[in-house]
C-alpha cells in the first residue's frame, strides 16, 4: 500500500483544518524534522506525480509544488494503524504480520482453500481493501521476499500478481535490484557496476559480491529464491489449538455470538478430545469491524474438553462483550492444554481421610470453574496449614482442587474459630500484670471474665523483621489467654510486650 | 384403608401433612437425645434441606457461637454419610479461622472457602453450589435472606441433595432484620452459655470447660419448638460417638405457651 501514512491520515476523522476532505485533491506530504532540516517523509501519488519524493527538503518541495499540503509525520501512529490492519487480516490466516512502513505479510499456506483458492482469496482481500478505499497491490509468491518485490513492482492499483512456486527466479529477474530490500548505497554501487536487475545480480559470482558488498545482497537473493530462511515476527505466535470462524456479514446479536461460541468450542473440543488433551485456559477473540479485538477468557481447574460446559462458561461472560458495529470473525484458542486421560475406574475407594481431593469429581471441578469464572479465581480457595506460630500466618490458601493437606490439632493450643484480621485493642483490668484480666471492654461492651486459660506465649518471628526496626524483641512477645465471660462467650486475648504497662488486644473468638 | 390401630388426632394430622408435602431431604441425623429429636420432623435433623442458624446481639455480628455450633453439627451430620466431599463456606468476610474447626472434630482439609462481595453474591453462589450437588454441605453467611431467596435455596438443596445452611450474620453491626419467615426447614437461634468449670472458684484463674450453647429451635417445619443447653463433646476425634450432649432442657414460659404444630 503505497503512501500508507497519508492514507491513514486521510481515513482518520480529523477535527483540525489540516486535512479537510474537501481539500484532499491537493498534493499532500508528511514531513519529519531531522537535525533542524524539514524533510518529506511520505508523499501522496499526486505529489509524486508532481515530482516530489521522500527525503526532499520541505523548501525544495514547496518550490516545486507551491500548493503542497504539509502534515507532520507520526511513525508510531502509522505502525499502530498498520498493526491493526494486520489484525484485521487475520480473518484470512492466523499468520498476518504488519510489514512497516507500508506493507502487510500474510502466510496463506493451507488457508487458501477456505476461500476457494489463492486467486479467490486475493480477489476477496482486494475487494475488501477497495471498500476501505485503500489503494493496494497484492502479490502471491512462494517466498516472502519475492512477494514483497513483486507487490512493489506492480504499477496498477488493485493488481494481483500471482506466480507459481519455483518460478521466483524467472519472475524476479527483470526487476530492479532495489526491490531486494537492499539499502540505497548498495543499490547505487551496483548500478555503477552495471548491475540493474535482479537477474543480472544473480549471475554474478557469489564470493565476489560478498567480498565487495558484505553478506546482504546474496542473502536477500537467497531469501527471494527460497534458498535461505526468512524469519518473520508474527504478532501472535502460531497456536496449535485454535478454531476460527469468519462471517460473510458482520454479526452482533447475543444469540449469534452465543451460537458462534458453541460452534467454536465444539470444533476445538473435538480436536482436543481426539488428541486426548484438555484445555485449562480458553480465550475467545472477536475481530470487530473497527479493528479492535475484544476477548473473553475462561480458565478451568482441571483440563477439560467438555464442549457444552466450556461453551456455557464462555457464554456467561458474553454480556461483558461490546460487539460495536459488528464482528467479522471469531477465534477460540486454547492457550494452555494438558494431557487428559479418560478417568480410570479404581478398584477400591480411596482412603477419604488422607486424600479427599483425589476424589475430586468432575462435577466438583465444574462447580469450581463456574464459580471462579464468576467471582475470580482469587475468591475461592482451600485452606492449608502453614508452618508458623503466628496465628495470622498459620494458614495459607491453595487452589481448591489441590491435594488437601493434613491438619494437626494441638489440644494445648486451641485456636479460635473467628480470627480478627488485625487484633483490636481493648481496655483490660488485671489484678496482677502476669494474670489474665478480670474485666475488659471491647466494642463498647463490658465483659466480666469468669474463666481463663493461659498464657500461651507466642514470640514474633525475628527473621521477618526489617533491619531498621529497633523495637526490642521483648516488646513483640504476645501472651495469649482463652477467656470466658459471664455469658459464656469465649475470647482470645493477648498481652503485648513484657516491659512497661501491658497493652491488651482481642484477636479472636471461640464458638 | 383399614388401620390396625386408631391414631390420635395429632398423628392423623401428621400423617396427612406427610402426604401433602413432598418427601423432603435424604434421611435425618439424630441428636441422640429424645428431648431434641422429638421436636424435629422425622425424629432428627433432615439432610439435604436448608437450615437457618441465627444469633442475637453481638453474636449476630461476630457469628462465633453460630459457627462453633455449626461446626459441631456438621461433624455429626457428615460423620456416617459422606466420608468424602467438600464443605463450601461462602462469606463476604474471611475471618473464619480453619484451625479453629479442629476442636469440633471437623477437618479443615475438607473446607473450600469462597469470598463474595455482598449478600446477593453469597446467596447466588450458595445456590449454585447446592444445585450442583457436588458438595457435602454448603454454608452461606448472609445478613439478608428474603422469602424468595430462601425458597430458591431450599429448591436447590432438594435438587442437589446437599444440606445447606444459611448462617445469619450482620458483620458490621447493622440492625438485625425482623423475623421474616423463610422457607428454611429448621431455624435455630444460638447463644453462648456459661461452661461447666471443674470447680467453682472466686478467682478467674480457672480453665473453662467444653463449650456450651443455649440452643433454641425457633421453627421446624413439621416439628415443634424447643430450647436446650447443649455441650460440645467433640474432642477433635472424627470418630467420637456424638458431638453434642444435651445438658438441660429449657422450658421457658413463652416456649411452653407457644408450643404448636408448625406445618
Amino acid at each position: 500500500m503505497p503512501s500508507w501514512p497519508l492514507l491513514r491520515l486521510r481515513n482518520q476523522p480529523d477535527s483540525s483544518d489540516r486535512t479537510p476532505p474537501a481539500r484532499s485533491d491537493k498534493p499532500r506530504a508528511t514531513v519529519e524534522t531531522l537535525r533542524t532540516v524539514r524533510r518529506l517523509a511520505a508523499v501522496c501519488p499526486r505529489a509524486a506525480a508532481a515530482g516530489l519524493a521522500p527525503d526532499q527538503t520541505l523548501a525544495e518541495a514547496r518550490a516545486i509544488c507551491p500548493d503542497l499540503v504539509v502534515l507532520d509525520a507520526d511513525p508510531a501512529a502509522d505502525r499502530a494503524a498498520l498493526a491493526s490492519l494486520a489484525a484485521w487480516a487475520e480473518r484470512y490466516t492466523p499468520l498476518a504480520a504488519p510489514d512497516p512502513p507500508d506493507g502487510l505479510l500474510l502466510d496463506i499456506t493451507g488457508c487458501e482453500h477456505l476461500f476457494g483458492g489463492e486467486t479467490a482469496l486475493a480477489a476477496d482481500l482486494s475487494g475488501r481493501l477497495e471498500r476501505f478505499a485503500l489503494p493496494h497491490r497484492l502479490a502471491i509468491a512462494g517466498t516472502p521476499a519475492a512477494a514483497w518485490a513483486l507487490a512493489r513492482a506492480a504499477t496498477a492499483r488493485g493488481l494481483v500478481i500471482r506466480i507459481k512456486p519455483g518460478t521466483e527466479a524467472a519472475a524476479l529477474a527483470p526487476l530492479p535490484t532495489a526491490l531486494l530490500r537492499l539499502d540505497t548505497r548498495i543499490v547505487a554501487s551496483l548500478r555503477r557496476l552495471g548491475l540493474r536487475s535482479i537477474g543480472e545480480l544473480g549471475r554474478q559470482p557469489r564470493g565476489d559480491l560478498t567480498a565487495r558488498f558484505g553478506p546482504l545482497p546474496t542473502l536477500r537473493l537467497d531469501q527471494a529464491l527460497g534458498r535461505a530462511p526468512e524469519p518473520i515476527a508474527w504478532p501472535r505466535p502460531p497456536q496449535p489449538w485454535e478454531s476460527r470462524l469468519a462471517f460473510v456479514e458482520p454479526i452482533g446479536t447475543a444469540d449469534d455470538l452465543g451460537r458462534t461460541l458453541d460452534h467454536l468450542t465444539a470444533d476445538l473440543c473435538a480436536r482436543l478430545e481426539a488428541a486426548e488433551r484438555g484445555a485449562t485456559r480458553l480465550v475467545a477473540t472477536f475481530l470487530r469491524l473497527d479493528g479492535t479485538r475484544p476477548t473473553l477468557a475462561i480458565a478451568t481447574a482441571l483440563p477439560s474438553h467438555d464442549a457444552p460446559r466450556l461453551a456455557k462458561l464462555l457464554r456467561e461472560k458474553l454480556p461483558t462483550l461490546d460487539p460495536g458495529f459488528g464482528i467479522d470473525a471469531a477465534i477460540l484458542a486454547a492457550e494452555t492444554t494438558e494431557p487428559r486421560h479418560p478417568p480410570q475406574s479404581t478398584l477400591a475407594p480411596l482412603s477419604p481421610a488422607t486424600t479427599p481431593s483425589l476424589a475430586a469429581t468432575p462435577s466438583l471441578a465444574a462447580t469450581i470453574d463456574t464459580l471462579s469464572n464468576r467471582l475470580g479465581s482469587d475468591a475461592i480457595w482451600r485452606p492449608a496449614p502453614h508452618d508458623s506460630h503466628i496465628p495470622e500466618r498459620a494458614t495459607t490458601r491453595i487452589p481448591p482442587l489441590a491435594q488437601a493437606p493434613a491438619w494437626e490439632r494441638d489440644p494445648s493450643a486451641e485456636r479460635p474459630i473467628r480470627l480478627l484480621r488485625r487484633p483490636e485493642p481493648i481496655e483490660a483490668t488485671a489484678l496482677v500484670p502476669d494474670e489474665p484480666p478480670i474485666l475488659f471492654r471491647w466494642r463498647g461492651a463490658l465483659h466480666r471474665v469468669r474463666a481463663a486459660t493461659g498464657p500461651e506465649r507466642i514470640a514474633a518471628e525475628w527473621w521477618r523483621r526489617t533491619p531498621d526496626d529497633t523495637q526490642p524483641e521483648s516488646n513483640r512477645i504476645r501472651d495469649y489467654y482463652r477467656v470466658e465471660d459471664s455469658n459464656g462467650a469465649r475470647f482470645w486475648l493477648f498481652r503485648l510486650g513484657l516491659d512497661g504497662t501491658p497493652r491488651w488486644f482481642l484477636h479472636g473468638l471461640f464458638g | 384403608m383399614p388401620l390396625s390401630a386408631p391414631l390420635s388426632p395429632i398423628e392423623t394430622l401428621r400423617a396427612r401433612l406427610a402426604t401433602l408435602q413432598p418427601q423432603i431431604g435424604r434421611g435425618v441425623w439424630r441428636f441422640g437425645d429424645p428431648r431434641v429429636d422429638d421436636c424435629l420432623p422425622g425424629g432428627g435433623l433432615p439432610r439435604g434441606v436448608l437450615h437457618e442458624i441465627a444469633a442475637g446481639g453481638i453474636e449476630a455480628e461476630t457469628a462465633a457461637v453460630t459457627a462453633g455450633f455449626l461446626a459441631c453439627l456438621l461433624t455429626g451430620l457428615l460423620a456416617g454419610l459422606a466420608p468424602t466431599g467438600d464443605i463450601f463456606w461462602i462469606a463476604p468476610t474471611t475471618d473464619l479461622h480453619p484451625p479453629g474447626l479442629l476442636p469440633y472434630g471437623l477437618n479443615p482439609a475438607r473446607l473450600i472457602q469462597i469470598e463474595t462481595r455482598d449478600d446477593t453474591e453469597t446467596l447466588a453462589t450458595l445456590e449454585a453450589v447446592l444445585r450442583s450437588g457436588s458438595a457435602a454441605a454448603a454454608i452461606g453467611e448472609t445478613g439478608r435472606l428474603g422469602r424468595i431467596p430462601a425458597r430458591r435455596l431450599q429448591l436447590a438443596c432438594l435438587k442437589g441433595g446437599t444440606t445447606g445452611f444459611a448462617l445469619r450474620r450482620w458483620p458490621y453491626g447493622k440492625p438485625a432484620a425482623g423475623e421474616d419467615p423463610t422457607a428454611a426447614v429448621t431455624r435455630w437461634d444460638i447463644a453462648p452459655a456459661p461452661s461447666a468449670m471443674p470447680a467453682p472458684s472466686g478467682t478467674s484463674d480457672r480453665d473453662p470447660g467444653p463449650a456450651r450453647w443455649r440452643v433454641t429451635l425457633v421453627h421446624a417445619r413439621g416439628g415443634i419448638e424447643g430450647s436446650w443447653i447443649m455441650e460440645s463433646t467433640a474432642s477433635g476425634d472424627p470418630h467420637a460417638p456424638h458431638p453434642f450432649r444435651v445438658v438441660a432442657e429449657l422450658a421457658p414460659a413463652q416456649a411452653a405457651q407457644s408450643t404448636r404444630l408448625v406445618g
